[in-house]
């Protein structure tokens, strides 16, 4: 374990790239937002954008623009000819906070859809897309013509704008990549790999060379490992591919990932932060010098980025999700305040956005994020000055409920039952790959105890007490989180059916499992039924045949959003975790679990020695109708969080929060 | 007065204050048209389109009541007043051809997401949907009172909007059925329980409702006739329904469901392997029970079908929604008698429904104006072309399109066709059982063309040589595509019957009678569509014992979004045709497939007799080449650019054909 530095120094050092001069070395990286209105960069994109910049981020990189009107890889996909006035705003944004800000072009080649542009998608060659299993057209040469002039007038246009540059994409989504690798490019013509490879960065050579006539920094973002040796370009073939083109661009962000791997540049929680790091110092050593090199990939520690750059293995820190959780990064590093910065969880919940229903970009512990024009980030300045609010429960709703009043000014007490707080998120996090979710239940703790909220631990309100608060005219807050559903099966008399918490949280004791198949109902599809049979899969080393029930076809159908969704599968597969798709639990007994499949009807008796049930929730209403969180309903961290700050201002202000707009 | 062949169909009748010309109704349906909200030109253009083509009655998608429910993006928000301005654009449009139009307003209740409200969804218990699955907040008193409240509001925005009635969603997807439903409804209090308290809050919306718009509109409930769920609604329970809805004096006609959005939709929007009619013992029912005009649903896409349910008592009027999506002229074809000149519906779900799940537009796979109204209408009439004699090379359906548009805009067109007859690879898919309407893609289009007068020259092989003889002003290379021989079946295997080695055959193969596979097959699917899954079950219904092996997570991925999916399990499942999935073939020795898993890496093997491949076709592109190398004017369409779905080729072949002798064919302007 390296022993990552305390302090950001290096990170807050200017950096001098062609002339232009970043004042940090922390990039906020171009992604899907979904923002955009219609295909033009948007208001919303401006004061997302914006907020980063005020929060110090040295370089504000665009979600990638298409540079040409038959591209259009998913609805809301800005178009680099509709981005002229939103692109200008971006600009006067970042530049009055300080920050440079940088156009990413590019074009998604065969790996964009037809859906949107009722046209076919372009392709070096006839291979197809792994996910829409889409065929792409083999590009005539005058295609070719027009997609390297797309790129130069969307590099005008651009710096017209006031953009202090462009970044062409040759990442996970390409067509530039495309061109170089052999996975997607079997041409014999000009723009063909060529004999070994000789010709492959033909195509990234025209774009950099159409690119360069705009003037203005040309950054290059490039895949130096496409996970698929046998064809794609390797850390061993992108360091030579990288030294070539690092002469002709001004810095170099290193990703990985390609058309068999969706989900391998920006990865969930269960790949470990700063996965790229060995990958960028090779790539940073090839270069040697000829221009700076961006570390990419789940870097969320500040101290971690530190030691990127005292390390030499990258010259400027991609830290993005690091800032749609919180805006202020550079601005608390700067200030020492490195415990103070609001975590990324790599849950990727709600920030992954690439998706047909567009959803907006937002944040499991920030849910502001995204929404920056209508949801407040605070209540009013002094707002709860004199008031005194009482919050029973101390999850995420209640804790961030508490953290907003004080910092308002109000005087504020949290009830808790548990010895701890958080204690049903600190259950989460024993499941596998659900470790990182703990760092938000410290975060609220702290900024708590920081801003003077006393937390009563081990404390059960009674209604009665409730009722005196009421009449004192203290504010009060229900964030009572929820309870075990009654199942929807019979459960035989004497058979145990243990839930997802009590899987997790010692009742069901891995090490002293009766013999026999362990099973496990998921109903919801989402990521704890998955994690819970990894868990235990880990625990009991193959003793146990494990299965997982599901209606649906394929394990963790919600987990699309995530980006887990294969890879949750392939991991449930290699730990021999067998899936029962189609089938619905309706009854437990001593026999076993019988299962329904409800289409033809069929029904069967699966042995278990251990069922658990990771079905939904119900609210807690002990005290009545909750305020906020699990106690409304229970869902994720994010409603918790969300309902528990609009609850408060909306106590402490005396508004009521506008429902729609 | 009684009408031509349908003479049922086109009697007028009244539903309460209004009266309809015909009973033909385009009843409700998703566009995915609204825009920030607010219902959009488009909407404006494809109601109309639809009036002008002569429908009795149109019933609008649903317009939200209250800002809990927002289920997918493009809803319109009817409790925003700002929609009153869209709505009298749209009801202004449909009155100028006489036809009556009515809103449809809903909560959706449980079966919601809170992707875009950021609010908990609401539901009378905290039942999780089947799909959605988040825990809905269970309504308090005061929910109740603001949804209704909600409903009352949106009846009056429609009110000052113009429209001549409401229909209330009750049926799939909406809180009303929730309550309705003893699987959603665990309610204890006066909503909850009996049959009158579950069918409270439908009465007290009713009343707010009638409160709002006045004597002078229709008002309509829908009802869910089966939910096929477990403890769901039965034909018993919506019949008692539908006589507490006429009891209240206030509804003046009840239109009818079957299924629930969220659990069941493959039941609602049956495709082509339903037969049509399915879901008439609902009306049939309710209409014995209750004296108010009943309106029969379910895959009504030929009048003759329409006017039998009437004649046979089943229902009042017929929704026809797929019919007219298809054909916007449905009502006046069948009206005049031209019953041969309506685009049939294919119920094949590809760009109707199939778009609704994915956020996208309406669209039809035949009909490529449909969901592009507002911009065909919206188009400046160009200067005058000149016409040019245009050569078809293909009477696929991209061919055939390219035909119908050039045609249309004013050129001499001719079509070559080296086989005896027209069709292309819709031909092959359509020869499947149950897979026969598909067909009538091709039939529509070959109906067009005759009427427009084009000539297809069949058996005419077309080389550069004959285009220059022919010496047209415009080429359109419409070939199609060709399978292609995968590398991992390349070196092993051969020919059928050959000792020692299994059959290879594409799918095309099969479907064209030049590979007949028998004893042990496994088809390889890369596709993901129909051609591995139809194909199968041809084979498993000619005795053949059959696998489908998948890199998919799942055989027939893209059948769920055409709602195919649930048919298709329980067929497979009965024929005993064995689902492999996440697999790769590697290599085929002697009649030994090599197979690995690829998320475990675990090798496998099978033994077989034949191999079917359901794997990505290459373009039969030469003669394009050659055309272009020869400085001809030339274009291609649908598959000979690269192989996709029929969507496509119509796509093409409209663009291409109606850009001949125009400036700039063929570019996009977003």
């Amino acid at each position: 374990m390296i022993d990552y530095p305390h302090q950001a120094v290096l990170l807050l050092t200017p950096l001098d790239i062609a002339g232009s001069t970043a004042k940090n070395r922390l990039v906020f990286g171009p992604h899907e937002t979904n923002l955009a209105d219609g295909r033009a960069i948007s208001d919303a994109h401006v004061a997302y954008y914006r907020r980063r910049a005020e929060g110090g981020a040295g370089i504000v990189i665009t979600e990638t623009a298409s540079v040409h009107p038959l591209d259009w890889p998913y609805e809301r996909s800005p178009l680099a000819s509709q981005c002229s006035p939103g692109w200008r705003a971006t600009a006067e944004a970042c530049h009055r906070a300080g920050a440079l800000a940088i156009a990413s072009l590019g074009h998604a080649g065969m790996q964009g859809t037809s859906a949107y542009s009722q046209r076919e998608t372009w392709a070096p060659s006839r291979i197809p897309d792994t996910v829409t299993r889409e065929l792409g057209k083999e590009m005539e040469s005058h295609e070719i013509a027009e997609v390297l002039e797309g790129f130069v007038g969307a590099a005008r246009t651009a710096r017209a704008a006031g953009m202090d540059g462009v970044e062409i994409n040759a990442g996970q989504f390409s067509l530039v990549r495309q061109f170089m690798s052999g996975l997607t490019n079997q041409r014999s013509d000009d723009w063909g790999l060529g004999e070994d490879g000789a010709n492959r960065l033909a195509f990234p050579k025209a774009v950099i060379a159409r690119v360069r006539e705009a003037g203005g920094l040309v950054g290059l973002r490039l895949s130096c490992d496409e996970l698929a040796p046998w064809a794609g370009l390797t850390p061993e073939s992108a360091a030579g591919v990288a030294a070539e083109l690092a002469l002709l661009v001004d810095y170099l962000v290193v990703v990985r990932g390609s058309i068999y791997s969706a989900d391998a540049t920006r990865p969930d929680s269960h790949v470990p932060a700063g996965f790229n790091l060995d990958l960028v110092g090779q790539i940073r050593a090839a270069v040697n010098g000829a221009t700076p090199v961006v570390a990419q990939g789940s870097i969320i520690d500040p101290g971690q980025a530190e030691w990127v750059l005292d390390d030499g293995r990258a010259d400027l820190v991609e830290m993005t999700r690091a800032q749609i959780a919180d805006p202020d990064l550079a601005n608390k590093l700067a200030a020492g305040d490195s415990q103070r910065v609001r975590p990324c969880l790599l849950c990727n919940q709600r920030c992954r956005v690439r998706d047909s229903r567009n959803p907006i970009v937002s944040c499991v512990v920030n849910p502001t994020t995204g929404f920056e024009l209508t949801e407040p980030e605070a209540a009013a300045e002094q707002s709860g000055s004199g008031r005194v609010v009482q919050i029973v429960g101390a999850g995420p709703a209640g804790l961030e409920a508490a953290r907003i009043a004080a910092s308002a000014g109000a005087t504020v007490h949290v009830w808790e039952v548990a010895q701890q707080t958080c204690q049903l998120v600190r259950t989460w996090t024993e499941a596998a790959g659900r470790e990182a979710l703990g760092a938000i239940a410290d975060w609220l703790t702290n900024e708590c105890e920081i801003l003077g909220v006393e937390v009563h631990l081990g404390h059960r309100v009674t209604s009665d007490q409730v009722e005196s608060w009421r009449s004192a005219g203290d504010a009060v807050l229900l964030c009572t989180g929820g309870e075990r559903r009654l199942p929807e099966y019979d459960v035989a008399d004497g058979v145990r059916v243990y839930d997802a918490i009590e899987a997790l949280d010692g009742t069901l004791d891995l090490g002293a499992l009766p013999d026999g198949p362990i099973v496990i109902w998921d109903p919801i599809g989402g990521p704890i039924a998955i994690s819970i049979a990894t868990s235990i899969a880990h625990a009991t080393g193959g003793r146990h045949p494990i299965s997982l029930i599901t209606q649906d076809q394929i394990a963790g159908t919600l987990l699309s959003l995530t980006g887990d969704l294969a890879t949750a599968s392939t991991r449930l597969a290699q730990l021999g975790v067998s899936i029962v798709k189609h089938r619905e639990v309706r009854a437990v007994t001593n026999e076993g679990i019988t299962v329904l499949e409800s289409l033809t009807g069929t029904t069967e008796v699966l042995p278990a020695a251990v069922f658990i049930d990771a079905g939904h929730r119900v609210p807690n209403h002990e005290l009545g109708l909750g305020d906020a969180g699990d106690a409304v309903a229970p869902r994720t961290i994010y409603e918790a969080i969300l309902e528990g700050r609009r609850r408060v201002i909306e106590l402490v202000g005396n508004i009521r929060h506008e429902v729609h707009p | 007065m009684r009408v031509g062949r349908y003479p049922r169909l086109f009697q007028p009748l009244a539903i309460g204050p209004v009266t309809v010309p015909n009973r033909i109704i385009f009843s409700a349906h998703l566009t995915n048209y609204a825009e920030g909200g607010r219902p959009s030109k488009q909407h404006v253009a494809y109601y109309e389109a639809r009036a002008a083509g002569g429908t009795g009655l149109i019933i609008t998608e649903e317009h939200s009541v209250h800002p809990t429910d927002w289920p997918y993006e493009k809803m319109i928000h009817g409790f925003h007043p700002e929609v009153i301005e869209g709505y009298r654009e749209i009801t202004d449009a449909v009155h100028k051809h006489g036809t009556p139009i009515f809103a449809q307003i809903n909560h959706n209740g449980g079966q919601a997401s809170s992707m875009y409200t950021r609010l908990p969804v609401w539901g009378p218990s905290p039942v999780p949907d089947p799909l959605f699955r988040e825990v809905p907040k269970a309504l308090t008193q005061a929910d109740i009172d603001e949804v209704v409240a909600g409903y009352a509001l949106v009846a009056r925005h429609c009110r000052e909007g113009g429209f001549d009635g409401v229909e209330l969603q009750c049926s799939h997807s909406s809180i009303v059925r929730g309550f309705l439903s003893g699987a959603t409804n665990h309610r204890t209090d006066s909503y909850g329980e009996s049959i009158e308290n579950r069918a409270r809050i439908l009465v007290d919306i009713v009343a707010a409702v009638r409160g709002a718009i006045g004597p002078d509109m229709a008002l309509g409930v829908r009802l869910c006739g089966d939910e096929l769920l477990r403890d769901g609604i039965t034909i018993d329970q919506a019949v008692a329904t539908a006589k507490i809805v006429e009891a209240t004096g206030q509804v003046d006609y009840i239109n009818t469901s079957i299924g629930v959005a969220t659990a069941t939709l493959f039941m609602i929007e049956a495709s082509m392997h339903i037969p049509p009619g399915y879901a008439l013992f609902i009306p049939s029912a309710i209409r014995a029970a209750v004296d108010l005009p009943v309106v029969g649903v379910g895959r009504f896409k030929d009048p003759l079908q329409g006017e039998r349910a009437l004649e046979e008592g089943a229902c009042d009027l017929v929704g026809v929604v797929r019919g007219q999506i298809a054909d916007p002229d449905f009502a006046a074809k069948a009206r005049a008698g031209h019953v041969d000149d309506i685009r049939l519906c294919l119920s094949c779900n590809q760009e109707c429904v199939g778009r609704m799940g994915l956020n996208r537009w309406l669209g039809c796979i035949e009909n490529p104006e449909t969901g592009r109204e507002a911009q065909v209408a919206g188009q400046p009439v160009g200067p005058p072309i000149r016409r040019q004699r245009v050569l078809v090379v293909g009477a696929g359906p991209a061919g055939l399109q390219t035909a119908i548009a050039a045609a249309r805009t004013g050129h001499d067109v001719e079509i070559c066709e080296a086989r005896p007859h027209a069709g292309g690879q819709v031909r092959l898919a359509a020869s499947v059982a149950n897979r026969a309407e598909f067909g009538d893609m091709i039939r529509n289009q070959l109906t067009e063309l005759s009427r427009l007068g084009v000539m297809i020259n069949y058996d005419t092989s077309v080389d550069l040589d004959f285009i220059q003889s022919r010496n047209p002003e415009q080429v359109v290379i419409a070939t199609g595509a060709v399978p292609v021989r995968p590398w991992f079946a390349a070196g092993g295997g051969g020919e059928a019957g050959v000792e020692g080695a299994c059959g290879i055959a594409d799918v095309i193969e099969v479907l064209d009678g030049s590979a007949n596979p028998t004893g042990r097959v496994v088809v390889f699917d890369e596709l993901g569509f129909h051609q591995a899954t139809s194909v199968a079950e041809l084979l498993a219904d000619r005795g053949c014992d059959v696998e489908v092996i998948t890199p998919g997570m799942v055989v027939g991925q893209d059948l769920g979004i055409t709602l195919d999916m649930e048919g298709w399990r329980l067929r497979s499942a009965a024929k005993g045709i064995v689902a492999t999935t996440d697999t790769l073939v590697n290599g085929v020795e002697g009649r030994t497939l090599q197979l690995m898993h690829h998320p475990t890496g675990a090798t496998d093997t099978r033994e077989v007799d034949w191999l079917v491949l359901a794997v990505h076709q290459a373009p039969a592109d030469a003669l394009y080449h050659e055309c272009r190398a020869a400085g001809l004017e030339v274009d291609r369409v649908g598959d000979a650019v690269v192989p996709r779905r029929a969507h496509a080729a119509v796509i093409d072949g409209q663009r291409v054909g109606s850009g001949i002798g125009r400036t700039s064919k063929g570019r996009v302007t977003s």
